[in-house]
């Protein structure tokens, strides 16, 4: 155990290295003249070598991402074209919308997956199962951005439950920042109304954006609960006279829940990938949105810190993932 | 050498061609797929015939239509018939997917073969190149990519191709690492013949299975991507008639026009969809425990 996680984190290290190298090369390298992009077209020869120097292009190559390196490491990842400010102040203050959002959806993602996974299981081949797998594919080819405005279409505009966007409206102040997640600061803080709004603006994007995990989790429970309901321990569980919900869930989901979590958690980078869309979508105000923003405005600095911050995130929850799967699974022990 | 190679890869398929075809056809779902694909291959390539609209011609008098007998799926915001600019992008929207899958998967194995063949430093270097793709999800990946070389719709194939070569490059190299291994590649190497010529005579022409699978799999989640792009305004620029691009322009006219962006979008989906089921057949069938 303790070996593994030796040689997990210091092929961490060496990823991480490794997504520092394809930024920087994004950045600095492919672009044929950042300075140029920085300063527009119109922009005469003296400025243009004078931004290069601000900005060390003048410099070899190698010096140029020592001290991109040395920024990194500050947590500076330059200033946004577009806002003006650095690109770290942005991200911290965008990053807990998307989190909000991304948590939402991964337990509504769990929370209807897994049922529908054991029940497809235990009804295998019949009308139950079939209907579990076609929702499952069309869970995985739905496009984010076209279930989100089909969301917008029917329970905006054609039932006026939902609102079509944004994270509060704009009459209710926003809860006290304290993680600032709306519905824990609000819940925190007491403040009913703000709560209550929060939510229900969070319903469909959260939901819209769970579709796909949604589908991911379904199908794989479903295998996995397949597999596991065959092996003699559950017949022995049954001749014993173990039965019903405590022999599906006590026996047999809790060992199918084991490579669940390895699909879930890989699929956490879809699910990343999905808030650009969805954030976008529904004018919700988390880094997908700040991102899409940027690249309206070619903001290198922006896109890249994002691209950045992304990367280590998600090295980070796959070796999370992976290291859970070795505490869960006591076979795995050498 | 030749007639071994190929008695190789010839005895396998005999004796499974039958059965496979015998499960993809029970599979009702699996043929549901297939015919979905059939439609859009039947569209793309009759699009003149079924439609006598021009996709790019501009009609401003016309603009906004609801669905009509007329035009079918409405009209865009300069008046031009939406339904017409789906089945052109069908061509676009679906070639592309499958080119960039393809490119992907021709470029993974030879520099898996590669990679396995050579092993040392040349593997190690290559495969932890890989490790760094795989780092990122592939949205984001793809995304800045596509930002950096510049939004237009090649550039956003190259970064879909790039995003998507590891998977095929890891298929590739473990074939290979079985292959080399092999009599006739030994053989081959006693007779002198040069390394290139060993992995392309004799190593993909073998390792090449698992990779058409895993091509047939990807597509679906190509055709996604490259739409995904056109949407963020990354991959085909309007007026190109491409279903990501339309939608990107089209959603900002939900609220009035419906028809603009949920039409596209639906293409999208069907497309995408047929992929998926034939994809998740193609898996079932692979998978010997599905059967049990």
């Amino acid at each position: 155990m303790k070996q593994i996680i030796v040689k997990r984190l210091s092929l961490l290290v060496f990823v991480l290295f490794g997504v520092t190298l394809l930024t920087f090369f994004m950045s600095h390298v492919i672009p044929g003249d950042p300075a140029r992009m920085m300063v527009g077209q119109r922009a005469d020869e003296e400025t243009l070598q004078e931004v290069r120097r601000q900005l060390g292009l003048d410099q070899p190559v190698w010096v140029q991402y020592f001290t991109y390196m040395k920024g990194l490491f500050a947590g500076d990842f330059g200033k946004s074209i577009r806002t003006q400010k650095p690109v770290m102040d942005d991200l911290v203050a965008f990053f807990p919308a998307t989190l909000e959002l991304a948590l939402s959806a991964f337990v509504i993602a769990l929370a209807i997956g897994i049922p529908i996974g054991v029940l497809a299981a235990v009804k295998k081949d019949t009308m139950v199962d079939h209907g579990g797998r076609l929702f499952s594919i069309a869970g995985v080819s739905t496009p984010v951005f076209w279930s989100g405005l089909i969301g917008i279409l029917v329970f905006y505009k054609l039932l006026g439950w939902l609102p079509s966007g944004g994270r509060i409206d704009l009459h209710i102040p926003p809860p006290t920042r304290i993680t600032g997640l709306y519905l824990l600061d609000s819940l925190f803080t007491g403040n009913w109304a703000a709560f209550k709004n929060s939510l229900w603006h969070l319903i469909l994007p959260a939901f819209v954006l769970s579709f796909a995990q949604l589908a991911m989790v379904t199908r794989q429970v479903r295998a996995s609960m397949l597999e596991v309901l065959g092996q003699e321990y559950i017949r022995t569980a049954m001749a014993n006279g173990i039965s019903g919900a405590v022999l599906l869930f006590r026996y047999a989901l809790r060992n199918a829940l084991i490579p669940t979590i390895t699909v879930v958690g890989l699929s956490f980078g879809a699910l990343l990938g999905g808030a650009i869309v969805t954030e976008t979508i529904f004018g919700w105000p988390g880094m997908g949105k700040y991102v899409v923003d940027s690249i309206a405005y070619l903001d290198f600095p922006s896109i890249m810190g994002f691209t950045f911050v992304i990367a280590v995130g998600y090295v980070l929850i796959n070796l999370l993932v992976d290291l859970t799967y070795y505490v869960l699974d006591p076979q795995i022990k050498e | 050498m030749s007639i071994q190679a190929k008695a190789q890869t010839d005895i396998p398929t005999e004796r499974t061609v039958n059965p496979l075809w015998y499960k993809f056809h029970k599979n009702p779902l699996t043929i549901f797929g297939l015919c979905i694909l059939l439609f859009f291959l039947l569209v793309s390539v009759l699009a003149p015939l079924i439609t006598s609209y021009d996709p790019t011609k501009i009609n401003i008098t016309e603009r906004f239509s609801p669905p009509s007998a007329k035009h079918w799926f409405g009209t865009d915001e300069v008046g031009r018939d939406i339904f017409t600019r789906i089945i052109y992008g069908a061509r676009l929207s679906l070639g592309v997917g499958v080119a960039v899958v393809l490119s992907a998967g021709l470029i993974g194995s030879v520099v898996g073969a590669i990679s396995g063949y050579f092993g040392g430093k040349i593997d190690q270097v290559i495969m932890r190149l890989m490790d760094i793709i795989l780092a990122f999800p592939s949205l984001v990946l793809a995304m800045a990519l596509a930002a950096t070389l510049g939004p237009n719709l090649q550039n956003a194939m190259i970064a879909i191709a790039i995003v998507k070569i590891p998977v095929y490059v890891r298929l590739a190299r473990a074939e290979t690492l079985a292959l080399r291994e092999k009599l006739y590649v030994k053989a081959a190497l006693t007779f002198g013949i040069p390394p290139w010529r060993i992995i392309a005579r004799h190593i993909i022409p073998n390792a090449i299975s698992p990779v058409v699978i895993q091509v047939t799999l990807d597509i679906g989640d190509a055709v996604l991507l490259v739409a995904t792009l056109g949407f963020l305004g990354l991959g085909a620029q309007p007026p190109t008639p491409e279903w990501g691009a339309m939608i990107s322009i089209g959603w900002k006219y939900l609220i009035d026009y419906w028809w603009y962006p949920t039409f596209p979008g639906f293409a999208l989906f069907l497309a995408s969809c047929g992929f998926n089921l034939i994809g998740d057949g193609i898996r079932d069938i692979l998978d010997p425990k599905v059967n049990r």
